[in-house]
């Protein structure tokens, strides 16, 4: 899922070629952004887009090649001129009388002759590892590459593939390798897998037209150089001084020629803009509000003297289903009972929102801005499976948007106390960009390691293992991140694998790096007497046999839901006195459900614990809240965790046997009788698991409380 | 021993009146740092000096009546339009054509009086804490008009003391008390004993020739701030006991100019929260100038 959706978007027809644009409309003034087509498209911007649309009104476009636009395979449609005309059109047909321009590479030749063909409507140029003509120094591996450019070659490699025949025959080896040598930075799998996609959109005869095409109509060099020196716009340059595509002296140049500001990204590559998005957004948003005097400051604004100020906490709680939302209302009631003056805010997205709601919460007003984790967790499942760490890439873009939300909010805010609950935005940009971290953090995780499912191979093996080495070096390097690290569960829970080749232990790793708050299930279960009277709360009848399916907050649940519902007529024709109730939560609509005599359905239901802990069986996913909560109340229940799920496979089912609790199925080994018959086996059958600790919340209060 | 020493000092006449300045820096933009109530002189910018002073080029001068200025006893000499003229002779004889113009509490007034009759020396005024009447005193001060020129009653207490005959008698039991209501901020000894002791530079007979000054009628000070076209920033802490933070706030309002509450603060924030005004300070500077480079 995307973070952000454009408001309209429209397509402008140039001579046959289509030109595909975004606009993004807020009231602020007008950014263009100009990709490097055909190589890419306008989602080279993805990480750019989400924070820019909130302060400035977006154009995008794809360029002709790729994208949604045309894809002429002649040079003839790619000069200079017919490049330059896009732009205009695209500004035309979307209503912009005047931009910054933003560019990222050879866009950036297209940007300048832009600006010098309508002065009158390019504000300013932010201009991203320009490849602009002549300017600098040209990378000698393009300069050898050229002179063979024409050469039919026998097997080439690596920069050869730069080459107009090798290009067409193998393309794919061809954009690999060269995203591959772009992202000179570690751990970029996930660019180097996004800006591969977008290439391959387009074809290897496209490419080659996009190459020779702007030769066809080229300045010289001194034509472009008094190009740049009367330019007579704002400029400012970002260069990844490690660019392996535009060699840093070019933009070096390309300042000094128009007189640009220059902000060189020191071991950066031609992809900073991807894979240092925080800085280069911030670098941004500070050279258009100075360019074009946007008020970055509230005309009237109040600084609160340092002994006067009240304790301020901002909690982030990961919307990824329901049940962080109850631990950290729990924990935030125990601080609150150490530190009666800490303020709370909690920085939420739904459903997380609905608890806190409820408990009377105070819930920041940019909280509105968040682009939806849990929407995106749920358009990634299918039926019951959720591949939950490519779940986690995909949601790159997500993350990054929200981050640039929280620092803005905590900038203005001034909190001292940072809480975050597997607020992994937070946790990884801050280590990305360890300039910005303000107040306190307190970092909290109930698993530690991502592992790889078997069903995604070698590949998957590699991914894994390379997010936990970036992790494990984040936290090496930059250990004043992380103020607390807290575990909430116990080192016993730790799955007893490592973090991959060549990596620590993850147990090993964890008792170094973490303090252990024992479980935290937000409620206290009730003793055998409570039982009877919170049955009767709960309206469960005394002779009846009442099964509690759930699947969580996040609406992944839809098939198990199903499934369930479709055993319940056979279960209950042995077992007549069984009730089942259904609870499909805040994402799933109730009465999108099958219905049966006896058999109820619900939304939300509130403190659904309750009703958990004086169940006679329980039927729900692997999540960890809900089975933790069951595993408490000592109930027997069936789980089945999402397949390619790791948290929930590896990391959830591991603790629930140190507890002794619950019985483990397969979703795709189990049909609908077999499902009827273990409701019947299981309910109401006596459990005996090893006790839940009750404490956790006033642990990590405790661990907390010593920061403010 | 000073942070920073002057780079340049030397004395201005002017009508007369010999009044010490000190230049600090080289920078481009010249910032002026206006004397306030003659009760205390130059030195209470001392915690602005040496970082706006790397920034900036920055003069201070001392008014009649304290610091190395010549202690003045005729009160014409204190007016508002007389601060002015010594501004302007002050910036002229350093060779600044114009400059960002700061003023502390009276010297708001000052710097006021300064932008509107003097439009091209002011690119901008920033104004803490401004002692400009446009609304009424805090309750606790409204003594003064009626106590002010009363017999000497040496028990006087609080405000009382704020009166002539008070001052010739126990002038330091004035300054002490005074002072006290200026730092209102908890743990602000050091803020109190500095300016207790640069009030010693004056005495009672020039503090009541200052006082004796002919007075700006409140409609008079309405469109001197309402003639001011340059940029402004006013600074107003919302403990202010000395200036309501509501004069900050009708000064903002009348020249359109940004306004920082700072919240807890006293009459003085550039000393006790020094951190906080001169990052203000360079932030407001920094984009006048980022605005004057665009107009060029």
């Amino acid at each position: 899922m995307r973070a952000v959706e454009p408001d309209r978007t429209g397509v402008v027809d140039r001579d046959e070629v289509g030109i595909y644009y975004e606009v993004y409309e807020n009231d602020g003034p007008t950014l263009l952004l100009i990709p490097p087509s055909p190589i890419t498209h306008s989602r080279i911007f993805k990480g750019q887009i989400p924070f820019l649309s909130r302060h400035y009104r977006l154009v995008t476009m794809d360029g002709r090649g790729n994208g949604k636009s045309g894809r002429p395979t002649v040079p003839a449609s790619h000069t200079r001129a017919e490049n330059v005309a896009d732009a205009v059109s695209v500004m035309d047909a979307s209503d912009t009388a005047q931009a910054v321009v933003v560019a990222h590479c050879h866009a950036n030749w297209w940007a300048v002759e832009l600006a010098a063909a309508q002065p009158d409507r390019v504000l300013g140029l932010v201009s991203i590892e320009p490849g602009v003509p002549y300017l600098g120094r040209s990378q000698p591996h393009w300069v050898q590459a050229n002179e063979r450019w024409e050469e039919v070659l026998e097997d080439p490699q690596g920069w050869e593939l730069s080459n107009r025949h090798a290009i067409v025959t193998r393309h794919r080896d061809w954009v690999e390798f060269f995203f591959a040598s772009q992202l000179v930075e570690p751990h970029s799998t996930k660019q180097w897998e996004d800006a591969v996609g977008w290439a391959l959109e387009s074809t290897g005869e496209v490419l080659v037209a996009g190459e020779e095409g702007p030769d066809r109509d080229a300045p010289t060099n001194e034509e472009f150089e008094g190009l740049c020196r009367s330019l007579g716009v704002a400029v400012l340059v970002i260069h990844g001084d490690q660019d392996v595509c535009q060699h840093v002296d070019r933009g070096r140049a390309f300042a000094e020629l128009t007189g640009g500001e220059l902000l060189v990204m020191e071991g950066s590559g031609h992809l900073a803009l991807a894979r240092d998005p925080v800085k280069v957004n911030r670098t941004i948003k500070d050279f258009v509000d100075r360019t074009l005097e946007v008020p970055t400051m509230k005309k009237s604004q109040t600084w609160t003297r340092a002994l006067d100020r009240h304790k301020k906490a901002l909690y982030i709680s990961s919307p990824i289903g329901l049940g962080h939302a109850r631990r950290d209302l729990a924990i935030a009631q125990e601080l609150k009972a150490l530190q009666p003056d800490l303020e709370i805010e909690w920085l939420a997205q739904h459903p997380v929102t609905t608890v806190l709601e409820r408990a009377g919460e105070t819930i920041h007003p940019a909280s509105r801005w968040l682009a939806s984790e849990s929407g995106h967790i749920a358009s990634e499942a299918s039926g019951h499976d959720l591949h939950c760490f490519q779940a986690l890439r995909s949601m790159d873009e997500i993350l990054l948007a929200n981050f640039m939300i929280f620092q803005e909010v905590l900038e203005e805010g001034n909190h001292d106390l940072v809480l975050g609950d597997e607020a992994w935005d937070i946790d990884h940009f801050w280590h990305e960009n360890p300039e910005l971290k303000q107040g306190s953090h307190v970092w909290m995780t109930d698993f530690v390691g991502y592992l790889p499912m078997p069903d995604g191979g070698e590949r998957e093996a590699y991914l894994t293992a390379d997010y936990n080495a970036e992790m494990i070096e984040h936290i090496a390097r930059f250990p004043r991140i992380r103020d607390r690290a807290i575990f909430v569960g116990n080192s016993d829970d730790i799955y007893p694998d490592v973090f991959g080749p060549n990596l620590p232990k993850i147990k090993d790793w964890t008792e170094d790096h973490f303090e252990f708050a024992g479980y935290i299930t937000g409620f206290t279960p009730p003793s055998p007497d409570e039982a009877e009277a919170w049955r009767a709360e709960v309206g469960f009848g005394e002779d009846e046999k009442v099964c509690v399916v759930t699947v969580g907050g996040s609406g992944v649940g839809r098939d198990l839901l199903e499934k369930v519902i479709a055993a319940y007529p056979l279960a209950k024709e042995e077992m007549p006195e069984l009730r089942m109730i259904a609870v499909a939560g805040p994402r799933i609509d109730p009465e999108s459900l099958p219905t049966h005599p006896g058999l109820e359905v619900h939304g939300y239901v509130d403190r659904l614990y309750r009703h958990l802990s004086v169940c006679d069986l329980a039927v729900v996913q692997g999540g960890l809240t809900t089975t933790m909560e069951l595993a408490a109340a000592n109930r027997p229940f069936l789980y089945f965790p999402l397949r390619n799920h790791f948290e929930q496979n590896f990391h959830v089912r591991h603790r629930l046997d140190q507890y002794g609790a619950g019985r483990h199925m397969a979703y795709a080994d189990t049909s609908v009788d077999d499902l009827a018959t273990a409701i019947g086996n299981e309910i109401g059958r006596k459990v005996n698991y090893r006790p839940v600790e009750t404490d956790g919340a006033a642990r990590a209060a405790r661990m907390i409380a010593e920061l403010i | 021993m000073r942070a920073q020493y002057p780079d340049f000092e030397g004395h201005v006449e002017r009508d007369g009146v010999q009044l010490g300045y000190e230049v600090f820096g080289s920078g481009d933009r010249t910032i002026l740092l206006l004397p306030t109530w003659t009760i205390i002189h130059s030195r209470f910018w001392k915690m602005q000096v040496p970082y706006l002073s790397r920034h900036f080029r920055v003069i201070t001068y001392d008014g009649p009546g304290n610091g190395r200025s010549d202690r003045v006893t005729d009160p014409e000499r204190y007016t508002p339009a007389a601060y002015a003229e010594d501004a302007v002779a002050v910036l002229a004889e350093c060779g600044a054509a114009s400059a960002v113009v700061v003023g502390l509490s009276l010297g708001a007034a000052y710097g006021s009086m300064l932008a509107s009759g003097f439009p091209d020396r002011v690119a901008a005024l920033v104004m803490v804490g401004p002692s400009i009447p446009l609304t009424p005193p805090s309750p606790e001060r409204s003594i003064i008009e009626s106590n002010f020129m009363a017999p000497l009653s040496k028990e006087a207490k609080g405000w009382e003391r704020y009166n002539i005959a008070y001052w010739h008698h126990d002038y330091r039991g004035f300054t002490e008390f005074f002072f006290s209501q200026c730092f209102n901020e908890r743990h602000s000894t050091k803020a109190i004993e500095d300016s207790v002791g640069w009030a010693d530079g004056a005495d009672a007979e020039i503090l009541e020739a200052e006082a004796l000054a002919p007075s700006v009628s409140v409609d008079a000070w309405k469109r001197v701030l309402g003639d001011i076209q340059c940029p402004v920033l006013v600074i107003h802490g919302t403990e202010d006991r000395i200036s309501p933070v509501g004069r900050g706030i009708a000064a903002a309002r009348l020249t359109d100019g940004e306004l920082v509450a700072m919240e807890g603060s006293g009459h003085i924030p550039n000393v006790r929260d020094p951190v906080r005004v001169n990052r203000i300070l360079k932030d407001f500077i920094d984009r006048i100038a980022d605005k004057e480079s665009v107009a060029l």
